[in-house]
């Protein structure tokens, strides 16, 4: 499942980042890496999709997110 | 004796902060050598010692993801500081030292600071320093950057450093051939190993505040930010009108004395008008500017402070990003509709220069609150109250299409395609806000405004003195006249009439001071240097304005006028802080040539559609 289509208040395991090595260290550089858990806070038609990982709460357009293959935990 | 300091940290980690309350106003702005990169230095004296200080440019790492990293690596690889001082959240730790494992394979001298303790502590973290400190091998400090207090100490253990340095002792395996993925990876693991035992109390889950859920919402929450950020510029506005009022005055108490003071000494009449009239206004404008940018600063950074503008950026992002644009430009852009200045001094928020320099060339289509004013009594002297409110309308729809072109045209180079990601931010906890350190940051900012505003505006206002100067009194005596009246086959192409185009030019320098151009042109009382320079002091009579306007000019004059006057450049403090915040005069004049350019022609398509229906 991609990470833009994970249901809102569920928590995923981060599988695979996909997308160009700019967007691979963007991501990565704020927190978000392979393996690690993560919980989706909001995910609303339109709009990026909001992560909380690492402490820190981030927010994802929602394209990017796509590139972000997650499993349900 | 080493005395030169880094300041290195991501976004939000209160850098600047740090910066600015070490180096106070002893700060020099400028570019890197050859980037358009905005550079901060300054320094501070501490046991008489002089420290110089370098605000690198904020990002999330190191590795080149833009100009900003690759300047931040290329000044610690070359030794260019003696120290460099690592600031991280200590609220969101294990995510911003990544900063710290980055800067691991620099093999440069550091400390680091732990700021935010305040927030991790309200969150109910506890941070141990001390075997931290231990394990990196490099000074710890626990730090509130926007409390006072902690700054001796701080600045005791720079000087010690500097002294005896030391550096990390511990880095991240090289992952080899993994790539960017399994080297971050790597080094987020050696950020878990540092931290084990070090921070403890990690929260299980987030859960959203109440107002997060309400500012969030996709589309009340829009309504909601539009609304806090309005009543954030009404705030602004109320925090300078006294500074302004008191500038306005300026000019009216000035004159009358310098004149008759000059004119009895038997200084010539240049002079006199030059010091009694240009000078003062000069200073009024200056003050009006720093007020402005003091008022619009206060309210700005307590809105980017307590977290508000990273919400409203994830609200606007889809529907800037259109533009090119990051969504905290929505900030800038609202701010616009009240004054210019606001709005560009609003783009500070921006992350980089070509975000901020495309931000402030987009704001500059939004039409000011001077606009506001003239654009319906203007209209309306030519038509009907349904009609007024049509010219509105096309004007805030001419708004969205100049808004779209300006990015078209200008963020090619200014945001490049492949510099456009999308969006990944942070959302900042909601933190409470440190007024003291606030309030000194807008004065700073406002001081620094003030001085420089004074030596551009006095430039600006001395050539446009120069052509509105006329000996006899009399329009018919001023260089704008002459020249006005010379092109004026020219200008009709455009629609504009010697008279309009006059106002529009005179529109460049004060959009206030349109009506009462107008005013000076059309009933030829007074001259028009009055009308501009003494705007607090003029009075209009609107209906005997329209009752000779309708008899000189057709309605498609007046209605390529309304449009050329609105769509050119804003005013001249405007144009002024653009430059000043941009550190670009290219830049600026190649944006503020398009503007004028483009005004034109709207005017001559506008002047000659209406020709054919009015």
């Amino acid at each position: 499942m991609k990470l833009a289509e994970a249901k809102a208040d569920t928590n995923a395991l981060i599988k695979r980042i996909d997308g160009d090595a700019h967007f691979k260290s963007r991501i990565t550089a704020i927190g978000v890496t392979e393996d690690i858990p993560v919980q989706i806070v909001k995910n609303d038609r339109k709009m990026p999709v909001l992560i909380f990982c690492r402490e820190t709460l981030i927010a994802l357009d929602r394209a990017d997110a796509g590139k972000i293959e997650v499993a349900e935990i | 004796m080493k005395t030169r300091i880094a300041l290195l940290g991501q976004p939000n980690s209160g850098k600047s902060t740090v910066f600015n309350a070490l180096t106070g106003s002893r700060q020099h702005v400028g570019n890197w050598p050859g980037k358009t990169v905005e550079k901060c230095d300054g320094y501070y004296s501490y046991d008489g010692v002089r420290y110089t200080v370098t605000d690198l440019p904020g990002s999330y790492g190191l590795t080149g993801n833009s100009d900003e990293e690759l300047i931040t690596a290329d000044f610690i690889k070359t030794g260019q500081a003696d120290l460099t001082c690592i600031l991280v959240d200590a609220s969101q730790l294990e995510r911003s030292m990544y900063m710290v494992a980055e800067f691991a394979s620099m093999g440069a001298p550091a400390v680091l600071i732990l700021n935010m303790m305040d927030v991790a502590k309200s969150q109910g973290k506890s941070i141990d320093a001390k075997l931290l400190e231990k394990r990196l091998g490099i000074p710890v400090l626990p730090f509130v950057a926007a409390e006072k207090g902690g700054y001796d100490e701080l600045k005791a253990l720079l000087a010690k450093e500097l002294q005896s340095p030391h550096m990390l002792s511990s880095a991240p395996a090289g992952s080899g051939e993994g790539g960017v993925l399994a080297e971050n990876s790597a080094k987020f693991e050696w950020v878990g190993r540092m931290l084990e035992g070090v921070s403890s109390a990690r929260s299980s889950g987030y859960r959203l505040s109440k107002l997060d859920r309400l500012v969030l919402k996709p589309v009340t929450g829009k309504f909601v930010c539009v609304g806090i950020i309005l009543l954030a510029f009404l705030v602004a506005m109320v925090i300078c009108i006294p500074f302004m009022s008191i500038g306005s005055m300026i000019p009216m108490v000035l004159h009358g004395p310098v004149e008759s003071l000059l004119s009895g000494l038997g200084v010539h009449k240049w002079l006199v008008s030059i010091f009694s009239s240009m000078l003062p206004n000069v200073l009024y404008f200056s003050v009006s500017m720093a007020a402005f940018v003091f008022g619009v600063n206060l309210v700005f950074g307590y809105l980017e402070e307590v977290g508000f503008l990273a919400r409203a950026a994830y609200q606007f992002d889809g529907m800037l990003s259109g533009l090119g644009l990051q969504g905290k430009a929505i900030a800038p852009i609202l701010m616009g509709f009240g004054c210019t200045i606001g709005g560009t001094c609003g783009t500070r928020v921006m992350d980089n220069w070509g975000q901020r320099m495309l931000a402030m060339a987009v704001v500059w289509a939004v039409p000011c609150g001077s606009i506001w004013a003239m654009v319906p009594v203007v209209s309306g002297m030519f038509f009907s109250p349904a009609g007024t409110l049509l010219v509105c309308v096309a004007v805030l729809a001419y708004m969205v299409l100049l808004m779209t072109i300006v990015s078209k045209v200008f963020g090619k180079k200014l945001a490049p395609a492949e510099s456009r990601s999308g969006l990944i931010m942070e959302l900042p906890p909601y933190h409470k806000a440190h007024w003291k350190h606030i309030i000194k940051e807008a004065f700073v900012k406002a001081y620094g405004i003030f001085k420089r505003a004074l030596g551009t505006v006095t430039l600006v206002s001395l050539f446009f003195w120069a052509l509105s100067f006329s000996s006899t009194g009399d329009i018919a005596g001023s260089l704008l006249y002459r020249i006005g009246t010379a092109i004026e086959p020219v200008t009709r192409i455009f629609g504009l009439g010697w008279r309009t185009f006059m106002a529009f030019l005179t529109a460049g320098f004060a959009k206030e001071a349109v009506l009462g151009v107008l005013n000076a042109i059309f009933t030829g009382q007074g001259s028009i240097m009055d009308m501009t320079f003494k705007t607090g002091a003029v009075t209009v009579d609107n209906s005997m304005l329209g009752v000779l306007m309708t008899q000189t000019i057709s309605k498609a004059e007046a209605l390529a006028f309304i449009f050329a006057s609105t769509f050119s450049v804003p005013c001249v403090m405007a144009l002024s802080t653009t430059y000043r915040e941009s550190h670009s005069l290219k830049w600026t004049a190649r944006i503020a040539g398009f503007y004028i350019g483009c005004a034109l022609i709207l005017a001559g398509i506008v002047y000659h559609l209406a020709s054919l229906f009015l």
